[in-house]
């Protein structure tokens, strides 16, 4: 019984397993053409790791190249050769400095050829704050729905389930219009801005805090507490993994968001996301350059990946959120 | 008891932005739509439907049409009939569910941007590994298996496969007209399904055992019974949401066409999105690019609602 149980399983493994190599197989791509040299890229050899553990850096060769005076300099250093015989012996000494595993290049030049560091940081501020404001302005609202009585609570309601139906991507040109009205394109600000309020978080916070008991906030009321604190002391510990749900929900996004950073940051290396960050990579990469890009991508996807196999169930949790309305 | 101002002081800014950052944007839109404005002019002339006339009749825009719709029409079947086969499969496994689970999900966490980039060497001609893999494949049982000669009438040589590997040549994928948007579908596809999958194994759960074993008892005794009769009406509600999100995202493409084609070749990726963003900000034509936006809000209100007709008749009934 059991060994026709598991050969009736095994051709739905079969199919799985096949889907899950197309699946991965950008994901090995990326990660393979980062660990090895453009050689062995171009050539399509080396497995997965690559097999060459040393090469050499032609621009860094190029650059360094000897010239007229360095020959001159180098005399001394190689008595008794001609000139050509000193370039050669000077060119070999550089092409030894120039040097290195592919994994190093790859790497350090994903870091030196543009400012990925700033691209990340950049990354981080813009995620962290909408993330901080969109709870800012979610919470005392969506406590206010909640909880409190007040004419035109059914109104305020009833916008925010109609502004459920507006993407933000949709209406991007009149928000670039608008904020290059005020002059503030190509700021932070311009980044942020249109993501502040989440009428999505809203409605869920919302729903969220109609499941919280009446006793307790009446309960705050009787020691003093005000409106206020009671939002930020009594309901959002209580709200605390609708929230994370919510962040995570928010940051993904928000990290991996191309379209409105490529609408409102043009030219301004500094406010690059790691998203444009690479894109401006492609846009002048020539073929040696698909190591490093593909180290780039690498750092770019990892952390959210790496997150997401530490916590799946609750990044699973957070990103399907829009679908447990 | 609070006092009843507290109710607007906490909702004030929530509702301030809402006007400002939600609902305004589609008034001006909806202004800009009948002028000819661009960014830089002080004033700008009203021009009536022209930039709709301009949408309905120039073929850069029945381009655009095509090209969006036939990838709507294509990603949501296709991620919704894969994410509920994988939730299906998934689901029935006695063990292995979870790490495919975790693997399909992956591209739905990382940035389209970067794994577009990744796709486009994977489909490159000399560094590819997908068309080398095509390649390799030619002459051996892989492709006998797809060239699907083994299927009775079918000429293998006469197929896809089977010619591309008789004329050693495979396609350029995005450089191609006839290729780069079923491309750029099968890369939409690749990331979306997964989101797919975790909902249908959401609403798997939910169905009661009790349920399944009743339909068994009464007659229902294949597994395919037991799926039409069972497991996809109760999937219903599940299924609605699904196709709903799935075809706002897919209209909403975008990162895709701006990384790889540009909207080419000869258009023929030339979606909603790209449009919008070519026309008004690359162009400084914000009159059409703001009338596009109408039409593009059109598309999606009407998807909203004929989520909530089916969402509501199906509270009713049952």
């Amino acid at each position: 019984m059991n060994r026709i149980h598991y050969l009736g399983e095994s051709w739905k493994h079969l199919i799985l397993i096949l889907g899950s190599m197309i699946v991965i197989l950008p994901f090995y791509v990326m990660v393979s053409f980062s660990l090895k040299s453009p050689g062995q890229i171009e050539r399509n050899e080396g497995g997965f790791f690559g097999t060459e553990n040393s090469m050499v850096d032609e621009r860094c060769v190029k650059l360094r190249e000897p010239d007229r005076n360095a020959i001159a300099a180098a005399r001394d250093r190689f008595e008794g050769l001609d000139d050509t015989q000193i370039y050669r012996a000077l060119l070999a000494e550089i092409e030894t400095d120039c040097s290195m595993h592919p994994i190093v290049y790859n790497y350090s030049k994903a870091f030196s050829e543009a400012p990925l560091l700033r691209y990340l940081m950049n990354g981080v501020i813009v995620t962290v704050s909408i993330f901080v404001i969109q709870v800012i302005v979610a919470l005392p609202c969506a406590y206010a729905l909640a909880k409190l009585r007040f004419r035109g609570r059914g109104f305020v309601f009833g916008m925010v389930i109609f502004c459920l139906l507006i993407p933000v991507h949709a209406i991007a040109l009149p928000l670039y219009i608008m904020l290059a009205k005020v002059g503030l394109t190509n700021t932070y600000a311009a980044l942020i801005i249109p993501w502040t309020i989440s009428v999505f978080g809203i409605f869920l916070m919302r729903q969220f805090f109609m499941t919280v008991p009446d006793d307790l906030i009446d309960a705050a009321r009787m020691d003093g507490m005000s409106e206020f604190w009671i939002v930020w002391k009594v309901m959002l510990p209580t709200a605390i993994p609708a929230l994370l749900a919510f962040a995570i929900f928010s940051v993904v996004a928000h990290w991996n968001d191309y379209f409105w950073p490529r609408i409102v940051v043009t030219g301004n290396r500094d406010l690059f996301t790691p998203p444009l960050g690479l894109r401006e990579f492609k846009g002048d990469a020539d073929g040696s350059f698909f190591g490093p890009m593909m180290a780039t991508a690498t750092i770019i996807v990892m952390p959210l990946i790496v997150a997401f196999l530490l916590a799946q169930r609750r990044f699973i949790e957070g990103i399907t959120l829009s679908g447990m309305k | 008891m609070a006092p009843r101002s507290t109710g607007y002081w906490f909702t004030a800014p929530a509702l301030t932005l809402m006007a400002i950052i939600l609902l305004l944007p589609v008034l001006i839109a909806a202004g800009l739509s009948f002028t000819d404005y661009s960014l830089g002019n002080q004033s700008a002339n009203w021009v009536g439907a022209e930039n709709y006339e301009k949408i309905v009749s120039r073929s850069t825009y029945q381009k655009m049409f095509t090209a969006s719709i036939i990838y709507v029409l294509v990603v949501v079947p296709v991620s919704v009939v894969l994410g509920l086969g994988a939730a299906l499969l998934i689901n029935s496994l006695s063990f292995g569910g979870d790490l495919y689970k975790t693997i399909f999900f992956l591209p739905v966490m990382a940035a389209l941007l970067a794994m577009a980039i990744v796709w486009e060497f994977a489909l490159h001609n000399s560094v590819g590994i997908v068309n080398e893999m095509f390649q390799a494949g030619c002459g051996t049982i892989i492709e006998w298996v797809f060239n699907w000669g083994w299927i009775p009438f079918v000429d293998g040589s006469q197929t896809w496969y089977g010619r591309n590997c008789a004329s050693q040549e495979f396609p350029l994928w995005l450089r191609d007209r006839n290729y780069a948007l079923a491309t750029i579908c099968f890369i939409g596809i690749w990331q979306a399904f997964g989101f797919n999958m975790v909902l249908y194994l959401a609403g798997l759960t939910s169905i009661p055992r009790e349920l399944l074993q009743a339909a068994e008892m009464d007659g229902a005794k294949s597994a395919w019974e037991r799926f039409r009769l069972v497991i996809w009406p109760m999937l219903g509600p599940t299924t609605v949401f699904v196709v709903t999100i799935t075809s706002i995202r897919s209209f909403q493409v975008f990162d895709t066409i701006e990384a790889l084609t540009q909207g080419g070749p000869s258009k023929s990726t030339y979606v909603m999105m790209y449009a919008i963003y070519e026309k008004a900000i690359q162009q400084n034509l914000m009159g059409i690019g703001a009338a596009i936006t109408i039409v593009f809000l059109g598309f999606v209100l009407v998807i909203t609602f004929m989520q909530r007709y089916l969402v509501e008749r199906r509270v009713h009934y049952s």
